[in-house]
């Protein structure tokens, strides 16, 4: 249990490796493959709460990190209407949100149905992306919302759900490596029908 | 609630209120941790990405060229014309500012860089050029192409700088629109990333009398930019009851960005 949750911490770090060289989709209005979000979600429904927590606390951290634009500068006097920026922490909150999310469907994981969770993800991926979307209108005033966000949010789930089977191979393969089953009661059905 | 869930759930709250109050300085800090720890790997990605345009670039569809090649070699003779009567017109200019004592136009001290790397986060208007802090380049520098403003830098690093384009809400530039007093606050509008979006020119008076073609120049008021730079030109007016607003087409095609120059300063030995 222990060396799986580590692992699973490893493949965040390396999720942010390997987003680098995820650039987006210019004909797809801009839509991107969110593989660290998509490595936490699929991770979230594996683990228990303290480690979802953990999870949640490093991606947003550092996915803060890779994002997070400097203040404005010049002088206050001229640029007196300044455009506010999303605070630094914002998305753990999102993260741990989304890791809830997708906790409340761990039964059927466990289970062995894990095409819910698969599904789930591009769900959760949707609301983070309008979520984040709504805290930036939130902060910066007058809401706006354009044809090409709302397709760039869709397209942008979308794809990054297409990645979910992926990445739960790779969880299951890390799981049985480390002797751990992150779906107990379908091994135990497997075996009584065997 | 287990025990345990509520102490890791009090623990992760610790660390969110500890990750809110970090200072700007000490976020910046924390960026530049995470930027240098990535940098090898953001070198490889950025590698693959100018061959991936690179590639895409050459497999573009031979008609579209040939087409292409037809406009090019039209506008080829246009400006061979405009051209000759420019030379005479820059001869009898240079003429009168000696004549007139007139002040050289501003040079800037530029650093030429190439773009890398494209829109690296979600909601941002962001590139990454391929010159940093060892060039001399720190931040709220101005960055131009050919064709006039591109943007400021928002993080330099070691060997790579992180540039925030004039599409993105966040870029604010003080403007003035050519042959007319009005002066405002350009900047992107949100939601709107698609092709070569339309620039906000805020804050103009509500008797801002403006036609579609009129030119908008940086004034040079802020600190940030160099006066006189060329953002775009006055598409639309939208007049408030408060104040007034244009819709600006950006001069620089931000699709298509290859080198840019960053202004280090303007050059202390032209006056």
């Amino acid at each position: 249990m222990i060396r799986y949750s580590f692992i699973t911490i490893l493949l965040l770090l390396a999720s942010f490796v390997v987003q680098q060289f995820l650039p987006a989709f210019t004909g797809l209005h801009d839509s991107r493959i969110l593989l660290v979000q998509l490595v936490f979600l699929c991770s979230a429904v594996t683990v228990g709460q303290p480690t979802m927590l953990l999870l949640a606390f490093i991606g947003g951290f550092l996915w803060d990190a890779h994002c997070v634009l400097g203040p404005h500068g010049g002088e206050a006097s001229v640029y007196s209407q300044q455009v506010e920026s999303i605070r630094f922490g914002y998305s753990t909150l999102l993260f741990a949100a989304m890791g809830f999310l997708m906790q409340g469907i761990q039964p059927l994981f466990k289970q062995g149905k894990w095409h819910f969770s698969a599904f789930l993800s591009g769900v959760a991926i949707f609301l983070y992306l309008s979520a984040e979307y709504a805290i930036i209108n939130f902060v910066r005033g007058d809401f706006v919302l354009s044809k090409s966000t709302v397709l760039q949010m869709a397209f942008t789930s979308l794809l990054t759900m297409l990645f979910s089977p992926f990445v739960f191979w790779l969880l299951f393969h890390i799981a049985s490596v480390c002797d751990h089953s992150i779906n107990p009661e379908a091994g135990r059905k497997n075996r009584r029908l065997a | 609630m287990k025990p345990l869930n509520l102490i890791a759930l009090l623990l992760f709250l610790g660390g969110v209120v500890w990750t809110f109050t970090r200072s700007d300085r000490a976020v910046r800090e924390i960026q530049d941790y995470y930027f240098a720890s990535m940098a090898p790997f953001l070198k490889s990605g950025s590698a693959m990405e100018t061959q991936a345009r690179k590639f895409l670039d050459e497999t573009r569809h031979s008609k579209e060229l040939e087409v292409e090649l037809d406009t090019t070699r039209k506008e080829l003779g246009k400006l061979q014309i405009i051209e000759s009567r420019f030379r005479g017109l820059e001869a009898e200019n240079e003429t009168l500012r000696h004549a007139l004592n007139f002040k050289k136009a501003t040079h800037f001290v530029v650093v030429p860089a190439q773009v890398i790397r494209r829109h690296p986060t979600t909601w941002w208007q962001t590139v990454d050029i391929d010159a940093g802090e060892d060039k001399g380049i720190g931040t709220q520098l101005a960055v131009l192409s050919n064709d006039g403003l591109v943007g400021k830098i928002d993080r330099p690093d070691k060997g790579r700088s992180s540039v925030i384009l004039l599409t993105d809400e966040k870029c604010q530039v003080s403007a003035r629109v050519e042959g007319s007093p009005e002066v405002g606050i350009l900047s992107g509008q949100r939601g709107h990333f698609v092709g070569n979006p339309l620039l906000r020119l805020k804050f103009l008076s509500t008797e801002a009398s403006l036609h579609q073609g009129q030119r908008v120049f940086t004034t040079g008021r802020g600190g940030i930019f160099q006066p006189n730079i060329l953002l775009g030109t006055v598409e639309s007016v939208e007049k408030g009851a408060l104040d007034s607003e244009a819709l600006v087409r950006p001069s620089v095609n931000f699709a298509d960005l290859g080198t840019v120059f960053v202004v280090l300063s303007a050059d202390p030995n032209r006056p």
